[in-house]
């Protein structure tokens, strides 16, 4: 399984000299599977890119296929659905997976950000991809090629997301975007699904200090992070959503102060990185 | 009068390596006069900034007065105002104006976007005082000491055009816009090409004609143009449909008004630095032999320019 990150911004993309290693597009990371199945997580701005990599491949000649997980629509999570350039080509299929209470509704989501005011496009169904929807609202389970694919509903702030376990070829990615835990920290479900992952990417917006100040966005801090990712002893810990204010150097610091917070609670032998655009990992 | 950049780009924002001098925030430039009326055009990403910067003065207590002129509701020209801080200071008067429309009033059309499951402070939530003002197609108004004029654009759904004259100097933002020779706007979507396979009627080519004079109009004697330029020729014949110009458009409107300054705008997403560059030295070329006494530069974050007196 290889994981690769094309956006890791939260909010609002940032673009400008201080992020140019960390890179300032809104959230999106895609999975390639050993069987060649191609899995994306989170539509930001960072699709674009992601995009114009697959077309080059089978997705360029209309004869590409790949499963959309979206956490749920707040615009940096799908802001790059309308720029995501395989949907444009005719005779690409994809599935498009999401919390909404039902595919219809999901449907609806996404077509209001094409409406005539918005973008010119006007609809999806303009786009010339085959795409369908599918809600996990209640069933939560997906499967995509040999993968298995586990939702959870975590909170955020008044609303939920959707985090993400995908089990593939023998290994487990967890993606946990935008969550704002209650004072008890992760829940136990939550703890179930991140149990045991060889990455869980987990939102760190910011520091301790900064979330203090900003409790009502259901986000979450490098200590919520670090908590997560002790309780349910993952292999390796990728922060992630960074605030649109932090330059690389303050993400420099968060992911030092990571390290030293996991090394202070037992949790020397849990690996940690920041994500980074343009960076793959392999599992 | 003076005029700052705070984002360039257009479709959407393009953070990275490749765009950092011009800058890969999508649309708004701010105009204050003299007497410090402030006027800012377009809502993209980089009126994020321009919030924060506002929010070290008067606006932070509450004092702050604004007027935000909108092309058109197309993201790249209104993402940025759920970020605008100074919306969430109670005392701020912040004063919207755009094309009305038949359907929808703008406050429900700007509110939409701050709607579940979208985004997380409902429109509602605003601390400031929000005013919007529905504008008719070549509407002419003042704000303080500003004078402003707008016209229909060329672009698909809708879009107006403004010319902002104070302190003896005029400013024209042309964006977004095809040239004048196929209908865009009012259309179903289009899914390719029109102008070759469709011809023309004579009430279409009159509308036309008349667009094309009244945005001449506006930059009648402009000290600066500021003109969506996103296509090179290639891209134009490839996508006439998109509602875009080329410089050469642009340069064609500034010559015609006896323009002084042109600023190539709302830079393609793909647009490299160096590509820019080389748009703007052929752009330069090309008015040698169109209109030689026009100045042209190619926008950027953070471009700083006075006009007339202050």
């Amino acid at each position: 399984m290889e994981v690769t990150f094309w956006g890791v911004r939260g909010s609002i993309p940032s673009p400008g000299p201080a992020t140019v290693r960390y890179g300032g597009n809104t959230s999106c990371v895609s999975l390639q599977l050993a069987d060649g199945e191609i899995i994306m997580i989170d539509c930001g701005t960072g699709a674009r890119n992601f995009g114009i990599s697959l077309l080059a491949g089978a997705f360029g000649g209309g004869k590409g296929s790949a499963t959309v997980l979206l956490s749920h629509a707040h615009w940096d999570h799908i802001q790059g659905f309308p720029f995501f350039g395989p949907f444009y080509v005719p005779g690409n299929r994809f599935t498009v997976v999401g919390g909404s209470r039902s595919s219809e509704l999901l449907e609806r989501v996404l077509e209001r950000q094409m409406a005539a005011q918005f973008f010119p496009v006007q609809s999806y169904r303009n786009m010339g991809a085959q795409i369908e929807m599918r809600s996990v609202f209640e069933d939560r389970q997906v499967r995509v090629g040999q993968a298995q694919v586990t939702a959870h509903p975590n909170p955020h702030g008044p609303t939920e997301v959707m985090a993400y376990r995908i089990e593939a070829d023998g290994k487990t990615l967890v993606y946990a975007g935008d969550v704002g835990y209650d004072e008890r920290g992760p829940s136990p479900e939550a703890i179930a699904l991140y149990r045991g992952a060889d990455l869980l990417i987990h939102d760190s917006s910011f520091t301790p200090e900064d979330r203090a100040e900003r409790l009502s966005r259901g986000l979450s801090s490098l200590d919520d992070a670090v908590e997560a990712a002790l309780r349910a002893e993952v292999k390796k810990l990728a922060l992630f959503h960074y605030d649109q204010d932090y330059s690389d150097r303050d993400v420099d610091e968060l992911v030092l102060r990571g390290r030293r917070l996991l090394d202070a609670r037992g949790g020397s032998h849990i690996a940690i990185m920041g994500a980074a655009e343009g960076l793959t990992v392999a599992l | 009068m003076r005029v700052r950049f705070w984002g360039v780009r257009g479709s959407l924002p393009v953070p990275g390596a490749r765009t950092v001098r011009y800058g890969g925030n999508t649309s708004c430039v701010e105009v204050t006069s003299a007497s410090g009326t402030r006027v800012i055009i377009d809502g993209g990403t980089g009126i994020r900034r321009l919030g924060k910067e506002l929010m070290r003065a008067e606006f932070e207590s509450g004092k702050g007065q604004a007027h935000i002129l909108v092309s058109h509701t197309h993201w790249d020209h209104i993402q940025g105002l759920p970020f605008f801080a100074p919306f969430y200071r109670e005392g701020n008067r912040l004063f919207v104006y755009a094309r009305q429309r038949d359907d929808q009033n703008l406050r429900s059309v700007f509110a939409s976007q701050a709607d579940a499951p979208f985004f997380p402070v409902p429109f509602d939530h605003t601390r400031a005082t929000v005013s919007f003002r529905e504008l008719h197609d070549g509407a002419r108004f003042e704000i303080d000491d500003v004078q402003v004029a707008s016209a229909r654009l060329n672009h698909p759904h809708i879009a107006t055009a403004y010319a902002l004259e104070a302190d003896g100097a005029r400013v024209a933002y042309i964006a977004d816009t095809a040239p004048f020779s196929d209908i865009l706007f009012g259309q179903e979507f289009l899914s390719g090409p029109t102008s070759r396979h469709a011809r023309l009627g004579r009430a279409d080519k009159a509308t036309l004609k008349s667009m094309a004079a009244a945005v001449v109009r506006l930059c009648e004697g402009a000290d600066l143009v500021i003109y969506d330029t996103m296509y090179t020729a290639d891209e134009y014949r490839q996508f006439p449909h998109f509602g875009h110009s080329r410089p050469s458009d642009a340069i064609v409107v500034c010559r015609d008004a006896g323009a002084k300054i042109l600023a190539l705008f709302h830079h393609a997403p793909d647009r490299a630095d160096a590509e820019v560059d080389a748009m703007l030295d052929g752009a330069r070329a090309q008015a040698k032999t169109m209109a030689e006494k026009l100045d042209i530069v190619a926008a950027f974050e953070g471009l700083d320019l006075s006009l007339g007196r202050g």
